[in-house]
């Protein structure tokens, strides 16, 4: 493989149980390609923590192998694999200045003094930090901590950027930011890049590919837009975004009966008489209120349930049918009926 | 207002002791009265020129910076195998081990080392490395809380791991990063260590062998004689005691500046 095509991250069939527990991860085979920002996504308990030490080599594989830049580096320590690791709580040292901090990989790849200095400085300049060099770590804010363990992981050019749940630690307001400084910096050292979150709309908005585990399992793996808009089951549904999740039973090729009623879909090309679960995303139904009553297939009449107004939106529960739905709309009116698009539903595999 | 009265209470009764002994260093006389009669300094030059107080100051410092080093020596390696122990057993046994200065009273550690250092086979009694071994005993608990309680307020794993996979070995890791991020909570224990182990009596007591007997072991025979030697031998050790609380409260106050800079 010439070392363009070549992935940066390997895994393969990697399984790793902590001992005397059932935690973990089984079976990942996973690649990340140069340059490439893969979101590990999935909730808490799911075994992505354990998928990070596995690449960095604080807990080395029962089976499987784990290859940087095409050397398995399995048997590794993890001083070896030469991994940027961005931890939760950025494990700056608090003892050293910015500066010390950023340039510690250098100092024990025994980098001459001025050098150390130099690349340092250079660091935080990308990550904006510029002018703040000789504070010490408690003297700086959250996302301040943030961009000086990023330019510590960058300084000394890894083969690979780890980032466990580098936002969790930050207020609301920050993390949107930083998210989008992540990215920036992630682009300009355009270094594979493995982030992990149990956050949704980091996972959707950061990444070029979002791999979804559960249970110690890769579940679906593909771009943003193919997890929220092809979900491989209901448990993917769910997990990302807002998720109308109905059991359904086929009754022709474009007919299926829910607990909200009869409704008609694209031909789906499923055995008439099996049963499944449909998806409808919440911003897909469109709602009518008395004064502009909706007309054509998949109306019903809705009864609210509840109403919660976000500003931009509103998410409202009806009851619909034997059934209910959720509902996202900008509309301000009361809901009095809804329409499902035939294209808004989605069937999904039977879990 | 019951609270301060009975506050400004205690600390007259904490006060009072102290003043007399400093009142009772400088009094000429002291006899039967409620205050002694005449001034003079002459009692403190009478213990600095006392050759056995001399011998017994020099014994104490001798038997501080033994038990110093010594619970440097021991105290950080236990402390660091204590902190990344998964072991239950040895979890425990570490509680006992915090218990101990309260459990075995140095009166019963003088006891049983009586019985065993005065034996033919192991004639060490009177030493003062023997001194200093029970004062290490009595002391490194005290040592090992403080420090244990700041390598899990640290997150010190956390800091090793980082540390770890930005390419360092286990010797570099221990120099730049455990040693340096300790370094306050190691020099508060050596202070609580330095503080007890002067002060320390009842072993010392029974122990020391008669060139080797501490400070406070001597000053017990002072208060035979002249009050005034007596008064003055007692503030020097205070002295001492002094610069110790005074050295642990400013770092410890270190420490609390550092943690509210963090916070």
């Amino acid at each position: 493989m010439s070392s363009a095509t070549m992935p940066a991250v390997a895994l393969e069939r990697v399984t790793y149980r902590y001992p005397g527990t059932q935690a973990g991860v089984a079976d990942i085979t996973l690649d990340i390609a140069p340059g490439e920002l893969v979101v590990c996504l999935g909730p808490s308990g799911c075994g992505k923590t354990t998928l990070l030490r596995l690449i960095a080599g604080f807990v080395k594989p029962d089976a499987g192998v784990i290859r940087l830049n095409g050397e398995d580096v399995s048997a590794l320590p993890t001083r070896s694999r030469e991994c940027g690791v961005v931890f939760q709580a950025y494990a700056l040292f608090p003892h050293m200045r910015v500066w010390e901090n950023v340039a510690y990989p250098l100092r024990v790849r025994e980098v001459a003094a001025e050098e150390r200095r130099r690349r340092a400085a250079d660091m935080l300049e990308l990550v904006g930090l510029t002018g703040l060099s000789d504070r010490l770590p408690a003297h700086l804010s959250g996302g301040q901590q943030q961009r000086v363990a990023l330019a510590r992981a960058l300084v000394f050019g890894p083969r690979a950027l780890l980032l466990d749940e580098p936002l969790s630690a930050l207020d609301a307001g920050t993390r949107v930011a930083m998210r989008e400084e992540i990215r920036r910096i992630q682009r300009a050292q355009n270094i594979a890049t493995l982030l992990i979150t149990h956050d949704q709309d980091e996972a959707l908005s950061l990444a070029d590919r979002i791999v979804l585990l559960n249970e110690g399992r890769i579940v679906q793996s593909g771009s943003p837009h193919e997890i929220y808009d092809r979900p491989a089951d209901a448990f993917v549904a769910g997990f990302v975004g807002r998720a109308n999740l109905l059991d359904a039973r086929v009754i022709d090729a474009q007919t299926i009966d829910t607990s909200i009623g009869r409704l008609l879909t694209s031909p789906h090309g499923r055995a008439i008489g099996s049963t499944l679960h449909v998806l409808v995303r919440p911003e897909r139904i469109e709602v009518a209120s008395a004064a502009n009553a909706a007309t054509g297939e998949n109306v019903f009449a809705a009864h609210v349930l509840r109403d919660r107004f976000f500003g931009a939106t509103r998410q409202v529960e009806v009851a619909a049918g034997n059934g209910r739905l959720e509902i996202e709309t900008a509309m301000r009116d009361d809901v009095t009926q809804l329409r499902v698009p035939r294209e808004a539903i989605q069937f999904l595999n039977a879990q | 207002m019951f609270l301060r009265w009975v506050t400004a209470a205690y600390l007259v009764y904490l006060a009072v002791p102290i003043a007399l002994l400093l009142v009772g260093s400088f009094g000429e006389l002291w006899l039967n009265t409620l205050l002694p009669t005449g001034s003079t300094t002459h009692w403190y030059v009478d213990v600095a020129k006392d050759p056995s107080f001399r011998r017994a100051f020099a014994a104490s410092l001798a038997v501080v910076a033994i038990t110093c080093t010594a619970c440097v020596a021991i105290g950080l390696p236990l402390a660091y195998a204590l902190f990344h122990t998964e072991s239950r057993r040895l979890r425990a046994l570490v509680r006992v081990l915090y218990q101990l200065p309260v459990a075995l009273p140095p009166l019963v550690l003088a006891f049983g080392f009586i019985l065993v250092f005065s034996s033919d086979t192991l004639p060490w009694l009177g030493s003062i490395w023997l001194l200093a071994a029970g004062h290490v005993v009595l002391t490194l608990p005290y040592f090992l809380q403080a420090v244990v309680a700041d390598m899990q307020r640290l997150g010190l794993s956390v800091l090793e791991d980082a540390a770890e996979s930005l390419g360092s070995n286990g010797w570099q890791r221990f120099m730049h990063i455990v040693l340096p991020a300790l370094r306050h909570s190691i020099l508060a224990g050596l202070i609580i260590v330095a503080a007890l182990s002067i002060g320390e009596f009842q072993f010392s007591n029974l122990i020391a062998g008669f060139l080797s007997r501490t400070y406070p072991v001597v000053l017990l025979q002072a208060f035979y004689g002249a009050t005034g030697f007596a008064c003055a031998a007692t503030v020097i050790l205070l002295a001492l005691a002094l610069v110790a609380a005074v050295g642990g409260a400013l770092t410890s106050g270190g420490a609390m500046q550092m943690k509210a800079a963090a916070a």
